[in-house]
């Protein structure tokens, strides 16, 4: 079989042909953004096009949206600015399912003084709304919870925790870098964003600052974004950006949601010893994690590579290293089935026979391993 | 003769070429013929902006100083 079956899109998705064709049109613009002659107002006319899309998919306001180079930056901006604006060590609270940018980010300001509570999750992967109520105190400058997961695809109750939040007077932040598009950022709240979840490039996305939000900008420089984030703005990477944005409501959920209920239940059905991760109703729609009972997940992901299909160990993050997840440790999981998951990760280009051939790939190799 | 704008933009605030760039997207939103009032800083946005409008295609109906702040009325190219 010579095509393969690409269902890593959590990790992310291939760009569209038309956020291509706008890209290519913006990378031949002379002008730069900033630059106060007609030139200049034609690149900052796609910059701020851009903006208004992006700004739209967040319910916000163009003034909100800070452009940064990706998910990892907006999350840094969003934490540490918040934290390093002066006075006296903080607290920050955040949970201990976040992607590593939020949590490697919290173990930096922790090292420089600041107290962080990193609440637990129940088994399926939930923060509660209380738990969130109960750690906040008379410092806390920050609770940052990501809207949805990034590995096990459980989406939190952000809403009640940005109302526990809004009602205590402290910033809420969710990083929706994984459900931006299909699901609505809660209102008031800093967000998180990026363009290569939503089929436009790597290297781009957002910081939505809600106005009254206070923060310290990591890049310092000629002022550019409100003065939030310095440095001539990625423009070809950014329109891309705005053109994805407008076209990710032509996705299809549902019929991404059907297809990845079907996979579930073939694999679920015909290999003993597996199970789902996360839960079955709150759940992303292209989102399946899998376990398997005494198989190696980093041999399966191998296996499956061989057959043409394209799966992530936990998250592509942590791809690499041979530790267990920690998000799956948080939910509870012994470390031996943590070692035995793999991430299915459907887009609006999956088809019904490629997830056939997943499913019978899956089965496949879960029984030759269990053989080897 | 007063002219009823269907949409308004306030751009005071808003640098070169932020504030023209700004215009531009919103008078491409508008239907053809459909007027914006656009509220400018004095100075240079004041001349920037209609300038670029123009080289678009725009039409500027009203170019006026209030004090410190400029009123342009602005018909979306067809
Ligand atoms: C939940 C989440 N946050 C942050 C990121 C990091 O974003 P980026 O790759 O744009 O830096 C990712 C994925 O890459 C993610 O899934």
């Amino acid at each position: 079989m010579a095509t393969t079956v690409y269902l890593d899109h959590a990790s992310t998705t291939p760009v569209d042909a038309a956020v291509i064709e706008e890209m290519r049109a913006a990378l031949a613009l002379v002008g730069n953004p900033s630059s106060t002659h007609v030139d200049g107002v034609w690149a900052a006319r796609a910059l701020e096009l851009a903006r208004a899309r992006v700004a739209a998919l967040l319910a916000a306001d163009p003034d909100e949206v800070v452009f940064t180079s990706g998910g990892t930056e907006a999350n840094n901006l969003a934490l540490i600015g918040a934290c390093s604006r002066g006075g006296a060590p903080s607290h920050l609270i955040t949970s201990a399912v976040e992607h590593p940018s939020v949590l490697t980010a919290c173990d930096w300001l922790e090292s420089l003084g600041m107290r962080v509570t990193r609440l637990p999750v129940d088994r399926e992967g939930f923060v509660d709304p209380d738990a969130v109520r109960r750690a906040l105190g008379p410092d806390t400058r920050l609770v940052s919870i990501g809207q949805a997961n990034h590995e096990v695809g459980t989406i939190q109750p952000v809403d009640e925790i940005a109302r526990v939040c809004r009602e205590a007077g402290v910033p809420f932040h969710t990083d929706a870098c994984q459900s931006f598009g299909r699901f609505p950022v809660p209102a008031g709240a800093l967000a998180t964003v990026n363009a290569h979840k939503i089929y436009g490039p790597k290297g781009v996305g957002a910081l939505r600052v809600p106005p009254g939000a206070r923060l310290a900008p990591l890049l310092f420089g000629g002022g550019q974004e409100r003065g939030l984030r310095a440095g001539t703005p990625n423009l070809p990477g950014i329109v891309g950006f705005g053109r994805a944005a407008e076209r990710i409501a032509e996705e299809d959920v549902n019929r991404i949601r059907r297809l990845r209920d079907l996979l579930v239940a073939r694999v679920l059905g015909g290999v003993s010893g597996s199970w789902l991760n996360g839960s079955r109703e709150r759940r992303l729609p292209g989102n399946a994690s899998l376990g398997f009972e005494g198989v190696s997940a980093w041999d399966l992901v191998r296996e499956l590579d061989r057959a043409g299909i394209r799966v992530s160990r936990g998250s592509a993050c942590s791809s690499g290293s041979t530790a267990p997840s920690p998000v799956l440790i948080a939910l509870g999981l012994p470390a031996e089935r943590a070692l035995g998951v793999i991430r299915v990760s459907l887009g609006h280009g999956t088809t019904q026979e490629e997830i056939d051939r997943a499913a019978g790939a899956i089965e496949t190799a879960v029984r030759k391993l269990r053989q080897a | 003769m007063t002219i009823e704008s269907d949409d308004r933009l306030d751009l005071r605030g808003v640098r070169c070429p932020a504030n023209a760039a700004r215009a531009l997207v919103r008078l491409e939103s508008l239907e053809a013929g459909q007027v914006l009032e656009l509220t400018l800083d004095d100075g240079e946005p004041a001349v920037l902006v209609p300038e670029s409008l123009r080289l678009e295609g725009h039409e500027v109906l009203l170019h006026e100083r209030h004090e410190d702040r400029w009123i342009l009325l602005v018909r979306a190219r067809g």
